[in-house]
């Protein structure tokens, strides 16, 4: 069974793939009942069908390949809660040889494209009774709801919105080139796509897009945490007052979000003109309040209603200084906090300041709107007090040194790129709906998404990341996004082991084109019996490391990295003696399976990987990192815990090497890539050519290629890996060379007694080898 | 020269003899009195030459309406300080005997007249000005070195001071010391010194200007936005030149905008500050900036202001909090700041309440509190301004209205920070906006101070008793000016703590230490020196009347909003019939008891005080926001302006081109009295505030149309622009009207005034003279008055 194969076909990676029966046994496999799930994985394959889909009157699910049909009483069976429905008017024509694509059996994804919006108010012309009573209820619908006058008109769909929030105490060259890539995203915006746009220092400037006699901002004062209701009655988009007074309600056309097409020159001038704020007083950090500044964007967007999928994108050069989300005090003499200080206690505004941000979650969530971070800063800027928003929402974080960096330029024009079609490649106001079989329970789940608490009797006591729910709202995803749901099996139910059991996801999400999309993933596995050989044979190692993956960083918010580490080498070890091959108290005699072999591997560089060992990152690289790592599929999550490393030699085509230390040799060339960072290491004799000019010399030839092999290798990498990873070129023993040798198993160490000529690596950590040795030692006691 | 009974030799005194024994019957006593022969002001066509000291004494002053040019001789120019009584009783009892005020006028930065000899800047360099150690008053000419000059005796507590060593001067056979002469603080009353370093606190604060406008919906309609913008565009150009001058601008209705005037900016960027409850202020260096870097975006934005507004349907005005967010702007340097409003401040902090119109519905009830509309309504105001005063902003207000605005309860904050209000009602977007430019200009144009603090010491056996106009005190000796400029009066009153010595002399000195528009510290050092004397007769001589009539009308204003209308005028009416008995009782020769007998000096006071008791401010039928502006109008106005704004000026302009030999350009002036009003006539009134024409029924055509380019009567505008045409009439009216701006330094509001017409009937409530529904004839005054006295001296 290749797992990648069947993920390409699925979107899902399973831990298990075969489930044993009962839940005393499901909890003895150590690694949880768990898939993982890429919603909106590209596949080319995928049927569009433009219908709406046929749901089970009963249980909510979609109908799937696996129902059974009747054909002549044209009814079908849910596979899931086996009630009954009938097919509608639409399904007459039906039979065997006539099968909606839903039905097909290759087909275990199809999506229904049901509200296309383009269409949306053109219906044929016979029908006029049914559009005047429509375009009459849609109306009403648009001025109860919406503030957004004038805007909802019926033939224009309203696009998504944008409120690009900017630092202006950021450095005047930096700004610049902030500026030159916010105009450049405004540019190619779609015509609909509503923009907003925030500065702020230590005041905080809401722009009015919509006034053409001059610049006009609304300000608002830095220190000051503003309701949602504030906010908007500051920026006359409440109508209470009015209609109390018994006036006719005047709708006063708000200006600060407004479609690009109305505003285009407005926003354009406005951007222009942000400038950098005065320097502050010496020995001082400017005053930042980035948290105002998020509340004023949230609170414009709550205002006016939009219900298409909006973004809050926060562009900032520093720590806040000030207000709520106070990160540190403008002091300089005042350090910004580190991952001691947070352990220590000594980080006085890190509690408040997270859990003011943890407050702005839920309002994001009711509003689907998304809050992006692009940090760009030598020092921390507080990611890590603004994680819990950010990652929940879905939205993006990305901390690089410069908005002058092609990282950064990269970043913000793939999240804008478009389709063939125009749309933005943005999917927004999702939703994730689980329905499952009855003899399985639904634990929770792990990703960028948030839980809606909606319970039936799939929904399992035992909560596991967002749980307690069959529903999870995602602000937005991507076509990688990738979460792991967990599950058990349901006690009450008698399973039978060799019948088969089925899980539905129903991914709801709004397209690019602004319609209303349901992709829907039927899968079935199999029930085995205890013991079964089906169940090892159906170990998906890596599905599992990540997974495991997951389940530490989650343990790492709350505990200790030393706790963690001790959860991790305490369940490796049990699962190693579950499933290894020893005779007892004979570590020699330990073997594992050849679908397990690599699995203490991960665990070994999950361990002292940045995840968990953070004492090499800030808090907020930390916090970046875990956010990384918790939406991303089973692949780029094991590059991230176990980088790879590929060798470049004359003598041969690059071949991967152990991720050693004693890969370093003087004449090859490494090309290591962690995820985050792409390393290309010279030797140091290649080194000493490349500088000797030869790769120049035509005699050479042999040289430039493999100069040349690992660069084009690393491009290949990065092209479409977000954030762009950082590219770094260096020669053996170089202080670059630190980013490879920091990753590397060291084996050979300064207390080695025999170092073969290698490299060696100055830590006191246990190398691989050691590691497996007492891991060994520990499975085989029983 | 009245054309009454000569006075007695030997008193300086007019007597007026209404019918003897007639005194029970007012009625009949009135008719018996030529009403030609009582007194009346009679202004001196030729200037009066003024030496302040004459063979070492005092010198009574000329009157303070008068045309007079002083040379400053070692007391003071009356302009900067004058005092009620131009000798000092030596005990409490004799001034009180004397039925007098004893107080000052205090006007340090009063503009000279152009002929006189400027103050002169004395520079002691680093150790500052010489000064009595213990009292620390200030080197004047009347400090008596002995010893050879060695030491001093300080002319305000007697104290024996070292001279300081640099300052030795030996004494001449006279006494004085030889360099005297030379040294412009030993032989002048008046004196600039030049501040060292221990009388600053900080650097001297920046010229700051910062213009503050109503743009709600009404301001916007009645055109008082675009009036505001235009006449501060036109103002920018007479803003002092140099680095040192900033200025700042923001706009408000239900929210405060403020305007960035950054050169670096394409147009300009207004900054709205939403929250009027709680208000802020965008960074300073943003919205406060040097005049020379952003005065081409100031004109843009001027310019498109009133557009930008147009269709702004906002009706509410947070006042109080665009006031306090533009006090926070120039929190840090201080400075002037000129506020525009139009309509009552309806919400944020300060909000006010149409109380005016709630009092209309509760009459019964508010008859007997109406004062108290005359009284703040809003604690906050006050404490804004207090807070407004500790950090050197002086606000102005220019009220542009057609309704209500609570004049009593805004007025506070430019009452305590040194400022004035302004007031255009109702305005009118044709006639007004010249005299609002005008005023803006003379506002910031005249000579004036900044970041000032004044004090006045007085020779032992007499202290201050309290300060009166516009200004804060926190100190009980000093009171601080965040701007003082040359028509601010302060009225100082004073008591005796102890006996003078007859045949001294008390002296007071005013300091007032501020700031130059050009960023130099001074003091200004005004000295008076008047003798003491323990004879009745002497005060009631040596009584200044336009002084003493300033302290009443003073008085009056401030206690206007206090006490229910009836009391003030009872107590006006009586503090003139006491001085008058006083002086019956204790100095006149009496001939017959049934005459009146009025001291020369103050023979105008009936007159006056009745002017006072049928003035806008003890009247009730006016509106209670003209009132308010009377009182605060009052509270800061000079001795010369204080007469006419109550006993105006009126003169005929139809006969202009008759009097070809005069040469003054002012005609004669004629009494406030409809009988001299003829329907064939035109008649000009001022009182230094407005100016009313009123054109009678029968005015000829041709004048008609020389002087205001209309045929008749029937067409005279509603809204008047006085325009030169070319003709002679024409042109000695405006020579006129000019003439009269240069004499009161006010551009006047013009009105025409016809009869029949509610314009006619303002007009004819000005005639003090005539019996009306508000008092009683002149005749009848005076009449009462005597009937008064006479059963004071009976009982």
């Amino acid at each position: 069974m290749d797992f990648i194969e069947l993920e390409a076909i699925e979107g899902l990676r399973w831990s298990w793939n075969s489930w044993p029966a009962s839940k005393s046994e499901a909890t003895a496999l150590l690694v949880p009942l768990s898939v993982m799930c890429t919603p909106l994985m590209q596949s080319t394959e995928l049927p569009i069908l433009p219908y709406d889909p046929l749901l089970c009157s009963q249980c909510g699910a979609v109908l799937n390949p696996y129902a059974r049909l009747d054909y002549t009483s044209r009814i079908w069976f849910c596979p899931f809660c086996y009630k009954k429905n009938p097919f509608p008017r639409s399904y007459s024509g039906i039979g065997e040889t006539n099968l909606p694509a839903e039905l097909f059996p290759t087909y275990s994804t199809v999506e229904y494209s049901f509200f296309n919006p383009k269409l949306n108010g053109m219906s044929s012309p016979s029908s006029s009774m049914s559009l005047t009573s429509m375009s009459m209820s849609m109306a009403s619908s648009f001025s109860s709801t919406s503030s957004l006058s004038g805007l909802d008109s019926l033939r224009k769909v309203v696009g998504p919105a944008f409120v690009f929030v900017v630092d202006t105490c950021t450095a005047a060259e930096e700004l610049g080139a902030l500026k030159n890539e916010l105009l450049l995203v405004v540019e190619q915006l779609p015509e609909n796509a509503l923009v907003g746009l925030v500065t702020f220092d230590s005041m905080v400037r809401v722009h009015d897009l919509g006034f053409s006699e001059c610049s006009r901002v609304v300000l608002f004062h830095g220190e000051r945490e503003i309701s949602s209701e504030q906010t908007q009655k500051f920026l006359g988009l409440a109508r209470t007052k009015q209609q109390y007074l018994g006036k006719t309600p005047v709708i006063q056309k708000q200006g600060f979000l407004l479609p690009v097409s109305e505003c285009e020159f407005n926003i354009t001038t406005a951007i222009e003109e942000i400038h950098s704020s005065p320097q502050v007083m010496p020995g001082h950090r400017p005053l930042r309040s980035t948290g105002t500044a998020i509340l004023a964007a949230l609170g414009l967007l709550e205002g006016c209603l939009v219900n298409t999928g909006s973004r809050i994108m926060v562009f900032t050069s520093g720590p806040a200084t000030l207000g709520p989300g106070i990160v540190v005090d403008s002091d300089f003499r005042r350090a910004i906090r580190n991952h001691r200080d947070l352990i220590n206690g000594h980080a006085p505004y890190y509690s408040k300041s997270s859990s003011f941000y943890k407050q702005v979650s839920p309002r994001l969530s009711d509003a689907s709107i998304v809050l992006d971070l692009f940090a760009c800063s030598l020092d921390q800027v507080g990611a890590a007090e603004l994680k819990d928003p950010v990652e929940r929402s879905g939205g993006f974080m990305m901390l690089v040194e410069s908005f002058e960096s092609s990282q950064f330029r990269k970043c913000l024009r793939h999240i804008f790129s478009r389709d063939e079609e125009g749309n933005l490649k943005m999917y927004f106001d999702a939703t994730i709906e689980i329905v499952t079989t009855k003899d399985l329970k639904i634990c929770g789940a792990l990703g960028p998404c948030v839980s809606l608490h909606k319970k039936n009797n799939l929904v399992s006591n035992n909560e596991i990341g967002e749980g307690g729910t069959y529903m999870w709202k995602l602000g937005t995803l991507t076509s990688k996004t990738c979460f792991s749901f967990f599950f058990q099996v349901n006690e009450e139910h008698k399973v039978q082991p060799g019948s088969a059991f089925s899980i539905q996801f129903i991914t709801r999400y709004r397209h690019g084109n602004m319609g209303i999309r349901k992709r829907v993933t039927t899968v079935a596995r199999r029930w085995v019996a205890n013991n079964s050989p089906e169940i090892a044979a159906g170990f998906d190692q890596e599905a599992a490391a990540s997974v495991m993956a997951r389940l530490a960083i989650q343990r790492a918010e709350d505990c200790q990295a030393r706790d963690v580490i001790r959860w991790l080498d305490d369940t490796l070890i049990r699962f190693a003696s579950k499933f290894g091959d020893y005779v007892q108290e004979d570590p020699s005699s330990f073997r594992l399976s050849s679908n397990f072999s690599l699995y203490p591997q991960f665990m070994y560089y999950l361990r002292r990987s940045q995840f968990i060992d953070v004492f090499n990152s800030s808090p907020d690289e930390t916090s970046f990192f875990r956010l990384m790592l918790n939406r991303e599929g089973v692949v780029g999550s094991l590059i991230m815990i176990q980088p790879t490393l590929l060798q470049y030699s004359f003598d041969g085509p690059p071949i991967p090497v152990l991720l050693d230390v004693r890969s370093i040799s003087p004449d090859v060339i490494l090309l290591f890539d962690s995820y985050f960072h792409v390393v290309i290491h010279c030797g140091s004799k290649i080194a000493q050519w490349r500088k000797l000019g030869y790769d120049k010399d035509p005699n050479h030839e042999n040289l430039r290629k493999l100069l040349e092999a690992p660069e084009v290798d690393a491009e290949q990498l990065i092209v479409d890996r977000i954030p762009v990873p950082k590219i770094i070129k260096c020669d053996q023993h170089s202080s670059q060379a630190r980013f490879l040798l920091a990753k590397l198993n060291p084996s050979v160490t300064q207390n080695s007694t025999y170092t073969d000529g290698s490299d060696i690596i100055f830590t006191d950590d246990l190398s691989l080898q050691v590691f497996i040795d007492h891991l060994q030692a520990l499975a085989v006691q029983g | 020269m009245f054309g009454m009974p000569p006075p007695l030799p030997n008193q300086s005194m007019t007597s007026v003899s209404p019918a003897v024994g007639q005194i029970g019957a007012p009625v009949a006593g009135a008719s018996k009195i030529d009403p030609n022969q009582i007194p009346r002001p009679i202004p001196g066509s030729s200037v009066i030459l003024h030496e302040t000291r004459q063979g070492n004494q005092a010198n009574p002053p000329p009157p303070a309406t008068s045309d007079y040019i002083v040379r400053d001789t070692g007391n003071c120019s009356p302009r900067y300080m004058r005092c009620t009584i131009n000798q000092i009783p030596c005990t409490d009892d004799l001034l009180t005997t004397s039925g007098m005020q004893l107080a000052l006028m205090v006007q340090p930065l009063a503009i000279p007249h152009p002929s006189e000899e400027t103050v002169q800047v004395v520079d002691f360099g680093e150790s500052g000005p010489v000064r009595c150690s213990r009292c620390k008053g200030y080197i004047n000419p009347f400090m008596k070195f002995i010893d050879q000059g060695r030491r001093f005796i300080c002319n305000f507590c007697g104290f024996t001071d070292e001279t300081p060593r640099e300052y030795h001067c030996n004494l001449g056979p006279d006494g004085r010391r030889r360099d005297a002469d030379e040294r412009p603080e030993l032989c002048r009353g008046t004196v600039e010194f030049v501040a060292s370093r221990e009388y600053m606190v900080r650097d001297p604060m920046p010229a700051v200007y910062f213009f503050l406008i109503d743009v709600s919906m009404n301001a916007i309609q009645i055109g008082a936005t675009a009036a505001a913008c235009g006449a501060i565009n036109q103002v920018i150009a007479d803003l002092p030149e140099g680095p040192r001058t900033m200025v700042g601008i923001a706009t408000f209705d239900s929210t405060i905008h403020f305007y960035n005037l950054k050169r670096a900016l394409q147009q300009p960027l207004m900054l709205v500050v939403p929250d009027v409850q709680d208000v802020y202020t965008p960074l300073q260096t943003d919205v406060v900036v040097q005049l020379s870097e952003c005065r081409q975006h100031l004109e843009l934005l001027l310019e498109s202001i009133p557009t930008m507004f147009l269709e702004n349907r906002t009706a509410e005005s947070a006042f109080g909090a665009a006031t306090k967010a533009a006090f926070m702007a120039m929190k840090g340097t201080g400075g002037r700041l000129l506020v525009f409003q139009s309509v009552l401040p309806s919400i944020g902090i300060g909000a006010l309440s149409a109380r005016e119109a709630e009092g209309r519905t509760h009459l019964s009830a508010g008859e007997k509190e109406a004062h108290k509309l005359l009284q703040s309504a809003d604690e906050t105001l006050k404490a804004m301004a207090i807070e407004f005063a500790e950090y050197q902003v002086c606000v102005d207000v220019f009220i542009t209205t057609q309704t209500y605005v609570d004049i009593a309860s805004i007025a506070v904050i430019p009452r305590t920070t040194g400022g004035q209000v302004y007031y255009y009602y109702p305005f009118s977007a044709v006639s007004d906006p010249a005299k609002l430019y005008n005023d803006l200009r003379w506002n910031v144009t005249r000579p004036q101070g900044f970041e000032a603090v004044m004090r006045v010491r007085c020779s032992q056996g007499i202290q201050v008793l309290e300060y009166d106009g516009n200004f804060c005190k926190r100190m009980p000796t000093d009171v601080d000016l965040p701007g003082i400029d040359c028509d601010k009066t302060i009225m100082v009153t004073l008591k005796h703590d102890d006996k003078l010595k007859d045949g001294s002399e008390c002296a007071f000195q005013c300091a007032l230490l501020y700031t130059t528009v050009n960023g130099q510290r001074r003091i200004r050092v005004t000295t008076l020196s008047l003798p003491c004397t323990s004879i009745l007769s002497n005060l009631f001589r040596s009584a200044d009347l336009d002084t003493q009539f300033a302290c009443f009308l003073k008085q009056a204003a401030s206690e206007i909003p206090s006490r229910p209308l009836l009391l003030v005028k009872d107590r006006m009416t009586n503090l003139c019939i006491n001085i008058l008995l006083s002086y019956r009782k204790f100095c006149a020769t009496v001939t017959s008891s049934g005459q009146l007998i009025l001291p020369e000096a103050l023979k105008l006071l009936p007159l006056y005080t009745l002017a006072l008791i049928k003035s806008k401010g003890l009247r009730t039928d006016g509106r209670i926001d003209e009132r308010s502006f009377w009182i605060n109008y009052l509270s800061s106005i000079s001795t010369p302006l204080a007469i006419p704004f109550v006993h105006p000026r009126m003169v005929a302009i139809h006969d202009l081109n008759s009097k070809e030999g005069d040469q003054s350009l002012i005609p004669p002036v004629i009494s406030l009295s409809t009988e001299h009003v003829n329907d064939g006539g035109i008649y000009l009134l001022e009182n230094g505030e407005d100016c009313l024409i009123y054109i009678g029924n029968s005015v000829d055509s041709d004048i008609l149309r020389q002087l205001f380019c209309i045929s008749s009567v029937d067409e005279i505008p509603a809204q008047f622009v006085l325009q030169q045409y070319d003709n002679p009439l024409s042109k000695k009216l405006n020579d006129l009207v000019n003439e009269i701006r240069r004499q009161r330094c006010s551009y006047l509001r013009l009105k025409l005034c016809k009869k029949g017409d509610p314009s006619g009937m303002l007009f004819f409530s000005y005639m003090i003279e005539d019996k009306s529904s508000s008092g009683l004839s002149y005749v009848e005054f005076l009449v009462h008055v005597h009937r008064q006295i006479q059963l004071k001296m009976s009982s």
